[in-house]
């Protein structure tokens, strides 16, 4: 199966953000995370992320991010106006 | 237009400049890319004179916008009325108030008009021949018109559990609508990966630096139409903060060309209470914005729960000192109302947000009595009815006879009946 890129931000609410979750991440799927970008404040938590690795590892990674509660857009954040 | 002005497109976050194609976010750090110019020479070309001398649309703009060659869909898009509201400034208790009247925008009765058509004329000289874009409405109704008269073929992607009328608004023109099942995030990741894999121009993805430049053209229009004058206030209705940032960077480049006179101007920002990440990170102090997980409004052409642009808004607002509002559905239809019984124009609820807010925002004192200020009014209370049953009470029903008139409805001033 080929490898494929993903570019995604990930949203972490306040009970997540202390939690070293793209370090969980790449150690339980066999993906490649490359964090672009990052801020966090006491609210919210937001990371820029590259992942890259099969297309079914990228898929079970995103539905573990948002099983834990984070959540994860796409590179453009929204892509449905009204 | 015999120059090209457009010169590059810029990362809003780290500056690093790209080439004119259908790109949207840098490679480094996935910021969101912009349209750039060569203002010094736009400066030396581009004066009220010759945009007085030119056809009454948004591409009377055309140097600050970014496309190279003429415009070639939608160039009779823009130059709405810009309305003096004497009647609802009396009723917000202003000196001085317009409306910006894009529910009359054409040609879908929107101000996505004006970023579908830009959007559209640079597809085409990118060498598109489909275009498409995920939308709830306005946006949907927009690129099916727009594309239908270039000849453009086109796709509208929409969340499977849209209502039927709304629908019909893109189906008219032709175009290929998908209804998609799913919860909202799946749909939008979705779509993100259909604009990534296909050669398609999807206007709110890879053509976004392209169509979110339409915007200026409301800021720019209102400078002109209040006679070559920013407004002391603009008040917008906010879902992605882009038409604010965009009408915050129309005013900057008319002070910079010397189009207008550098003067103080605000702009402020307007949500429903039921989605209002941007209105709540400005008043917490912060430009961090809060995802909310289930926007619950009436205004559902602003009920975007992470919002792409809330902190580039955030700073336009706190640059010019501006502040922002939100308002609860009950307050959305008293705004609709208010603005339909004194001015005669019926909007859609993202313009009864806008007129509530600023209601508050004048309540507050963040809009004193004596300063201009101008309402953005984006689209037609036609496209929003149902927002409306059952709000404005029901005809009065009766049989033909003039006593059951005068007897239930009307009982006329003798003196004054003709004879």
């Amino acid at each position: 199966m080929a490898e494929e890129n993903t570019r995604l931000w990930l949203m972490f609410p306040a009970r997540l953000i202390t939690r070293p979750i793209v370090w969980e991440l790449a150690m339980k799927f066999p993906v490649v995370t490359n964090v672009r970008q990052a801020s966090v404040n006491e609210e919210v938590g937001l990371v820029s992320l590259s992942l890259t690795g099969e297309r079914d590892a990228i898929k079970a990674s995103i539905a573990w991010l948002e099983e834990l509660g984070v959540k994860v857009e796409p590179v453009e954040i929204n892509t449905i106006e009204g | 237009m015999d120059r090209n002005f457009f010169s590059n497109l810029k990362c809003r976050e780290c500056g690093k400049l790209y080439a004119k194609k259908a790109i949207h976010v840098c490679d480094f750090d996935f910021g969101p890319l912009e349209a750039v110019y060569d203002y010094a020479a736009i400066r030396g070309v581009l004066t009220r004179q010759l945009i007085e001398s030119r056809p009454q649309s948004m591409w009377r703009y055309r140097e600050l916008l970014p496309i190279d060659g003429a415009p070639t869909v939608g160039t009779q898009v823009g130059f709405t009325p810009l309305v003096k509201a004497d009647r609802l400034a009396k009723a917000l208790g202003l000196r001085e108030l317009y409306v910006k009247n894009d529910t009359v925008n054409y040609p879908t009765l929107s101000f996505k008009d004006r970023v579908v058509s830009v959007a559209l004329s640079r597809a085409l000289e990118l060498g598109f021949e489909v275009v498409a874009c995920a939308s709830t409405g306005n946006l949907a109704n927009s690129v099916a018109a727009n594309a239908a008269s270039a000849g453009l073929k086109s796709y509208v992607l929409i969340p499977a559990d849209l209502e039927q009328g709304k629908v019909l608004g893109s189906l008219v023109y032709g175009a290929n609508v998908i209804a998609i099942h799913g919860a909202y995030d799946q749909v939008n990741r979705l779509c993100s990966e259909i604009a990534g894999k296909y050669g398609w121009g999807f206007v709110n993805v890879n053509l976004r630096p392209y169509y979110a430049e339409g915007s200026k053209t409301m800021g720019f229009e209102i400078a002109e139409q209040l006679g070559w004058r920013l407004p002391r206030h603009t008040i917008i209705p906010m879902a992605s903060g882009s038409l604010l940032t965009k009408i915050h960077k129309a005013y900057k480049e008319f002070i910079d060309l010397g189009l207008v006179d550098k003067a103080p101007f605000s702009v402020h920002g307007a949500q429903a209470t039921g989605c209002a990440p941007i209105t709540h990170a400005l008043k917490r102090g912060t430009d961090m914005v809060k995802p909310v997980a289930k926007p619950q409004t009436i205004a559902k052409s602003l009920a975007i729960g992470t919002p792409a642009d809330g902190y580039y808004a955030i700073h336009s607002m706190n640059q010019t000192g501006g502040t922002a509002e939100d308002c609860t559905d009950e307050e959305i239809v008293e705004g609709i109302r208010l603005l339909a019984e004194c001015e005669g124009i019926f909007a859609e609820t993202a313009g009864g947000v806008t007129v509530a807010c600023a209601k508050k925002l004048v309540a507050a004192g963040h809009i004193p009595a004596d300063e201009s200020a101008v309402l953005c009014i984006t689209g037609n209370g036609l496209k929003t009815q149902e927002a409306m049953l059952n709000q404005c009470g029901a005809p009065r029903t009766i049989n033909p006879s003039l006593r059951e008139f005068e007897d239930r409805i009307y009982q006329p001033d003798q003196s004054a009946v003709a004879h």
